[in-house]
């Protein structure tokens, strides 16, 4: 099914900014994907540095989708939208570098969907979210746009 | 529940944050009637237009080693403290086991989101005010006890998980509520108090997903007093003013502390300080997913690289912002630097089909 920002948007009751385009097919790809501070990797690709715990106590994305992130000023979240029953979601994750927020599994298409930074599609596969950070003095922070 | 907590907290962040003339008749009496509450008579009244101008004048019937700068070694903050401390743990004890998860949510809501707004927004002008010297160092104990988390914290219990206050409860909860609702800090003296107006601009961006808010104005003080006393903040840091009012390229050089640069070089924006700066460009690649883009590492004076890169989506004005990210100061390859905000290897990040 071709998703677009406004299809999106219908389905979820959550607002994009009017300024995007709205009727544009949302591409879906397997594939690693950056919305902003956030970034979405197929799980191989850093299963070396990203494990879930043993029993990671997996959660289904309920309709309203969940909100994996919140931006700093004026708060626009990043939100993952899934078929209710295609997608289930877990915080449970060990990551080496600290900048995993979740662990998602999708049997179907699911959407990132952001007010400013539009909508993300990812194919049917497990992926880790990981949060942007920047060198500060010495330590790292991280970042939110 | 939460939409509840969450009303009261905006009513109590709207009373801390005011920036409406303070309401002297009834701060006069709310405070008069706390001193009779510690047995004393009420005091002589001093406003005063800032927490600086509290600081620099001594009214008389005071003594100047009295200062306000010295508030914990006085006689009656401690009194007070006492005071407010067995009013609300015989409040706190009222809250049944079954409230419990109600409390949890009132507190995290609540209490330690007007905590850090409050300690974010109304401290700084005080802390420097009083040159409490390192940034992190303690404020003195009497500011906890007017900062009004704890008092609404209270009332949420009262009127979110249903506490019934009894008579004398409510009437001592009615007193702490009524100078909250109508002054800015206060020093109470044993003849003297020492009650300052309220700031008459404030400004504010949402901090936390508990509706924690922080300092910030990008053109002006984002505190300022009637009597000029001000504060400058870039996103909650504190800076002084010339990082907000007039940002340059020798100045930023000049700071030793490096928040100070990284706001002043923010204001000024990655872009204008590269070029104006004059930094080497170590290496530029094409951004992967982001067609037409390209992602430009350059040197910095000392210290951390600098990445700049620019945003997957447009703006409203039709432009895509450019960004620039601080990395590691051994990344020489511009791919590497984009991975390394990620946690992953140039390589890694080189498989990114899409950015938006």
């Amino acid at each position: 099914m071709t998703m677009t920002l406004d299809s999106l948007s219908l389905r979820t009751g959550l607002s994009v900014l009017d300024h995007l385009d709205r009727s544009v097919r949302i591409p879906v790809v397997d594939g690693l994907q950056a919305q902003g501070d956030l970034i979405v990797i197929p799980l191989p690709v850093v299963a070396e540095d990203v494990r879930l715990w043993d029993e990671p106590r997996w959660q289904d994305v309920p309709p309203e989708g969940v909100e994996l992130l919140r931006g700093a000023a004026g708060g626009h979240p990043h939100t993952l939208v899934a078929e209710p029953g295609s997608c289930r979601w877990s915080t449970r994750v060990r990551d080496a570098h600290g900048l995993a927020i979740g662990v998602f599994a999708a049997s179907a298409p699911v959407y990132l969907l952001h007010p400013e930074h539009g909508g993300s599609g990812c194919a049917p596969g497990t992926y880790v979210v990981r949060r942007q950070r920047e060198r500060d003095g010495l330590r790292a922070r991280l970042v939110a746009d | 529940m939460q939409r509840e907590a969450a009303a009261i907290r905006a009513h109590w962040l709207g009373r801390a944050l005011s920036t409406l003339p303070a309401d002297h008749p009834a701060a006069e009496a709310a405070i008069s009637d706390l001193y009779r509450l510690i047995g004393l008579s009420p005091p002589r009244f001093h406003w005063v237009a800032s927490p600086l101008a509290a600081l620099e004048t001594v009214p008389p019937g005071m003594r100047a080693s009295e200062s306000v700068g010295r508030v914990d070694d006085w006689p009656l903050p401690a009194r007070f403290a006492t005071c407010q401390n067995r009013l609300y743990g015989s409040i706190d004890a009222k809250v049944r086991p079954a409230q419990l998860p109600i409390d949890r949510l009132i507190r995290r809501e609540v209490l330690f989101s007007l905590q850090g707004s409050v300690s974010r927004c109304l401290l700084p002008p005080v802390r420097r005010a009083h040159s409490w010297g390192f940034r992190r160092s303690r404020s003195p104990k009497w500011y906890d006890v007017l900062n009004v988390s704890q008092t609404a914290y209270r009332a949420a219990l009262r009127d979110v998980a249903g506490v019934v206050l009894d008579d004398e409860q409510r009437r001592q909860f009615d007193l702490w509520t009524a100078v909250a609702a109508s002054c800015h800090w206060w020093w109470p003296g044993e003849h003297v108090c020492v009650v300052s107006e309220r700031p008459v601009a404030l400004h504010t961006e949402v901090a936390e997903n508990n509706g924690e808010v922080r300092l910030h104005h990008s053109t002006a003080p984002a505190v300022r007093y009637a009597d000029g006393w001000a504060e400058y903040a870039w996103h909650g840091t504190t800076v002084p003013s010339w990082a907000i009012d007039q940002p340059t390229v020798q100045r930023i050089a000049d700071e030793v502390n490096v928040e100070v640069r990284r706001c002043a070089i923010e204001r000024l924006g990655w872009e204008a300080y590269i070029e104006q700066a004059g930094l080497w460009l170590v290496g530029a690649a094409p951004d992967p997913g982001n067609p037409g883009c390209e992602l430009r590492l350059y040197d910095l004076p000392e210290g951390p690289r600098v990445l700049l890169a620019v945003n997957g989506s447009v703006e409203r004005d039709g432009h895509r912002r450019r960004y620039g990210l601080t990395v590691p100061g051994h990344l020489d390859d511009p791919l590497a630097a984009a991975g390394w905000t990620y946690g992953l290897s140039g390589e890694q990040y080189s498989l990114l089909l899409r950015r938006t």
